[in-house]
């Protein structure tokens, strides 16, 4: 293992390119000699010489960038964009000065463990002691995290793709990408000068592969962050501690002995909290938690008009013979749930996709004339229920407004619905570049009353000026529903959000509405707590939006259909209520089993 | 480094490096490259070794430098009121047309001039990083002479000058931690003299690639080794004097760290199964050979840049 600070190989003819020399009992200066042999290179032939000038500014350069002290913060100076919060300074003062850069950073969910790691790494990286830094993230994080360093941080992050991309600097990967080889060697055979592990819970099973893995990471200095350090049992935080400072608690029976009573009750908590105290810091939010603005939800009810209704019922009937014909394969029908899903959005929407499922099919195949025969049902139609509401309210708040589609061809049908109106409207979707993205934000924040979306998880689009959203449709998945509000309803937003709900009576998209609404109550849920719940609900039988797929595509009628989705509905709701009663209220996250009160302080935070 | 600083810095920057500045204010440089700067800042390497093996006439990047964000920004922003009269103005057409254009792919490059990037240089930016690095590239290793005075030039005698042997060094003491130093040697390579804050010494004078008229050099009465050898001999002896408690904190947490792991790893090596043992005892290795990692106090020196200097007088 090399130090970075030191670089090796000596060269033979000229003597060591290091030199060592006796300062201290405890300490040896070591000269780098390598510019010495260059100057006498450079004299021999002549040259070439460099600029006086640019000499000059070498060294001004040097001198700015010189670290002063052990002990400033030094990465503040170069973060003029954004500014941190106090809890955050501090908890990365303390990391790098009296934690020796080894950490568990479980603060409460929302405030900043991201930014606190950021400023770590950036203080490290200022300070020259650290170059090679991995960033293992689940698998979904991964872009946003590379963003958030680029962006905010300053530091050139990149994400891990293909297995070149190990040899960046600072790589933000998944693990379970990491783990597996061909990756899992060069990782393995690196040395880092620090690495970050999101999500660090995961890691609480020391069986599991990622574990072992992460234990084999050779590396000087390392965080784990985690809002759940200690959810179920004691030696989750055993293990996890033993993966940053091996036998900061002892042995694991003289942990046992010295402060566990009970898988789930520790013993001399005071000394256990000294002990937890070099190594871990949390924050939590203060009482009244973080105070957001309401989320008022308003479902409005529609009637379709009864061309659109034929619709429905055509396109309904059709899936579903489909399904029948494939004798109950599921995995190809998802196309045409798709079609369900669009029936209810808009007839562009339906219209786009029946046309190529037209092209696709076989001259010979029955299915044709089926087909087109929806697509002159749709010509029938003439008007868009939908839209016409949208409009309606959209003049009545006479504000900022955003309205949420799924689909690419409503967002288009929109846009040109408002234009007919002299309405001025924005589109923004994911397929954008990043600066046609911020010239619609700023037609958006500037003169045009509505912006139509496509997409919610966008980079980084923040519209706390905008108190007013629409959900043309639903999408199927609680997250997307959840990503779509989070954009307006968050820190910074000084009015009350409001959300309309779009939702056709008598179409599967009532019963979305309805569990989204009611069952799930996302819409009046805690940041966070919508992970819990999915994640307990997928645990038993796969996503939301499969089971959505499959119930409607096996239901034998609507009375059939109403059932089972009730049926689900009243798992989701014991799931919810499981979770909710699992966590402390006040607290806003999920009950630990050690107090860690005083591994760090108390934030108020306020919009 | 503050706003105007960065903007001074930047400024002889590219002055040195020849570039051609279109505009400045005291905010903000628009400028061409000049191709030595192009190659250093753009990241185009392609680009350039296409040129030099083509022998094409090279474009270089035209950019805009702002060295303080704010001011620039509350020149440029030409207030548009949220509320705009209805009253079509240009402007309101130009938006207009915007918005009708969001629709389809329609590239506005009829009226755009060529892109100018903008890039913000503050502290700890990116491309000021960049300009840091590039001055470095290219001010490492210089050979310079005084500009003689003019007043007391005389064509008919000659002024004795003295070679000196400057470097800039860098000074690291570092653990888990770290601070730095910057130290300026010269040593007089004709008597082996050895003066700190060099730097300083060459500031007070104009230096110049050129030998000058009417000067001959002192013979150099010591080896460049030996100059070597003075300068870290001086740089020892000032080290030596300094406050080590740093490096005993660090050390003590070395010993401390590399206890608490041995207690753990050798319980564990105790009670481990014979297949198993070689595997944790490599681990113990290698948790150990981290930690010293992370504590071993170090001192290191290493030069930033230096140079020969050839200064007026025998010293």
């Amino acid at each position: 293992m090399n130090f970075n600070t030191t670089p090796q190989a000596a060269s033979a003819d000229t003597g060591p390119t290091i030199v060592t020399r006796k300062l201290h009992t405890l300490v040896d200066l070591q000269c780098d000699r390598t510019w010495f042999e260059e100057l006498q290179n450079r004299v021999s032939r002549n040259g070439p010489w460099d600029d006086w000038t640019l000499y000059q500014l070498a060294m001004e350069a040097e001198q700015a960038k010189r670290i002063e002290s052990f002990d400033e913060l030094l990465c503040l100076r170069s973060l003029p964009t954004f500014e941190p919060m106090p809890h955050q300074i501090s908890t990365a003062r303390k990391v790098v000065h009296e934690m020796g850069g080894r950490a568990i950073l479980a603060d409460e969910v929302g405030l900043g463990k991201t930014i606190e790691a950021g400023l770590i790494l950036k203080e490290y990286i200022v300070r020259g002691l650290a170059k090679r830094i991995l960033v293992l993230v689940p698998a979904s994080l991964v872009l946003q995290w590379v963003r958030e360093l680029n962006q905010k941080f300053g530091i050139s992050a990149v994400a891990q793709k293909k297995a070149h991309t190990w040899g960046y600097d600072v790589v933000v990967a998944s693990i379970d990408t990491a783990k597996r080889e061909p990756h899992r060697e060069l990782v393995l055979g690196t040395d880092y000068d620090l690495i970050v592990i999101d999500e660090a819970h995961k890691l609480k099973n020391k069986k599991t592969t990622n574990y072992q893995f992460a234990n084999l990471l050779r590396k000087k200095y390392c965080l784990l962050l985690t809002a759940t350090p200690i959810q179920n049992d004691l030696d989750e935080l055993y293990n996890l501690i033993t993966l940053l400072k091996p036998g900061q608690l002892g042995g694991q029976s003289e942990f046992a002995a010295n402060f566990v009573v009970d898988k789930r009750l520790p013993k001399n908590e005071d000394q256990l909290q000294e002990a937890l105290s070099s190594v871990m810091i949390r924050n939590r939010r203060g009482d009244g938690g973080i105070h957001f603005t309401k989320r008022i939800v308003k479902n409005i009810p529609l009637t379709l008009s009864p061309e659109e209704q034929a619709l429905y019922d055509g396109v309904t009937g059709f899936v579903k013979e489909r399904y029948e014909e494939s004798g109950g394969d599921l995995s190809s029908m998802l196309s045409l749930v798709t079609l369900q899903r669009e029936v209810c959005s808009s007839r562009d929407a339906v219209f786009l996709t029946l046309v190529n499922l037209f092209k696709k099919t076989a001259e010979d195949s029955p299915m044709r004339p089926k087909i087109w025969e929806l697509v002159e049902v749709i010509r029938g139609i003439k008007a868009n229920t939908k839209a016409e509401k949208a409009m309606e309210l959209v003049k009545e708040m006479n504000e900022k407004v955003i309205i949420f589609t799924e689909y690419r061809a409503t967002q288009e049908y929109l846009l040109q619905f408002f234009r007919a109106q002299n309405m001025a409207a924005v589109p923004y979707r994911g397929g954008m570049n990043r600066g046609k993205k911020d010239w619609m934000m700023d037609l958006f924040r500037g003169r045009a009353q509505i912006l139509i979306a496509t997409e919610a998880g966008g980079e980084g689009i923040n519209l706390q000026f905008c108190h007013h959203m629409i959900n043309f449709d639903l999408p199927w998945n609680p997250m997307r529903v959840e990503q779509r509000i989070g954009r307006v309803h968050r820190l910074g937003q000084t009015e009350d959000v409001k959300i309309y709900n779009l939702c056709t009576i008598g179409t599967i998209e009532e019963h979305i509405v309805n569990l989204l609404h009611e069952k799930i109550n996302l819409f009046e849920l805690v940041i966070g707590e919508l992970d819990h719940i999915l994640e307990k609900l997928e645990k038993t039988d796969g996503s939301l939006e499969q089971r959505l797929a499959r119930l409607l595509l096996e239901a034998g009628n609507d009375t059939e259909l109403k059932q089972k989705i009730n049926h689900l509905g009243s798992s989701i709701s014991r799931i919810r209520d499981e979770v909710i009663s699992n966590e402390d209220p006040l607290d806003g996250g999920p009950e630990l089993v050690v107090n860690l009160d005083s591994l760090g302080q108390k934030v108020e935070i306020r919009p | 480094m503050n706003e105007k600083q960065v903007h001074k810095f930047v400024n002889r920057y590219l002055e040195a490096t020849e570039c051609s500045i279109l505009e400045k204010s005291p905010a903000h440089f628009t400028v061409k490259l000049s191709p030595f700067a192009d190659r250093e800042l753009t990241n185009r390497p392609y680009y350039w070794s296409f040129v030099d093996r083509v022998g094409a006439e090279p474009e270089t990047m035209t950019f805009l430098f702002v060295t303080d964000k704010q001011k620039y920004d509350a020149v440029e922003e030409i207030p548009v009121p949220p509320e705009a009269d209805s009253t079509a103005t240009d402007k309101d057409s130009a938006a207009n047309a915007a918005l009708g254009r969001s629709l389809g792919f329609v590239h506005g490059s009829l009226a755009a001039p060529a892109r100018v990037p903008r890039e913000d240089l503050y502290f700890g930016a990116r491309k000021l990083e960049q300009i840091f690095d590039a001055a470095k590239a290219k001010g490492s290793y210089v050979y310079l002479f005084q500009e003689p005075d003019k007043r007391s030039h005389n064509p008919f005698s000659s002024t004795p000058y003295t070679a000196w042997l400057g470097v800039n060094m860098r000074v690291e003491f570092a653990s888990d931690r770290k601070r730095e130093e910057i130290h300026c040697f010269g040593v007089s390579l004709a008597t082996g003299q050895c003066v700190e804050h060099f730097l300083d010494r060459l500031l007070m004078h104009k230096l110049t690639p050129r030998l000058p008229a009417n000067i001959h050099i002192t013979k150099n009465g010591i080896s460049f080794n030996k100059a070597l050898g003075i300068v870290e001999q001086a740089l020892e002896r000032k080290l030596r004097s300094y406050d080590y408690s740093w490096a005993e904190g660090a050390t003590e947490r070395l010993a401390e760290e590399l206890e608490r792991i041995s207690e753990y790893y050798e319980l564990l090596i105790k009670n481990a199964t014979e297949e198993s043992r070689p595997v944790i005892e490599e681990q113990f290795t290698q948790r150990q050979s981290e930690i010293r990692w992370q504590y071993e106090p170090r001192v290191t020196a290493s030069a930033i840049n230096c140079g020969i200097f050839h200064l007026e007088g025998i010293e």
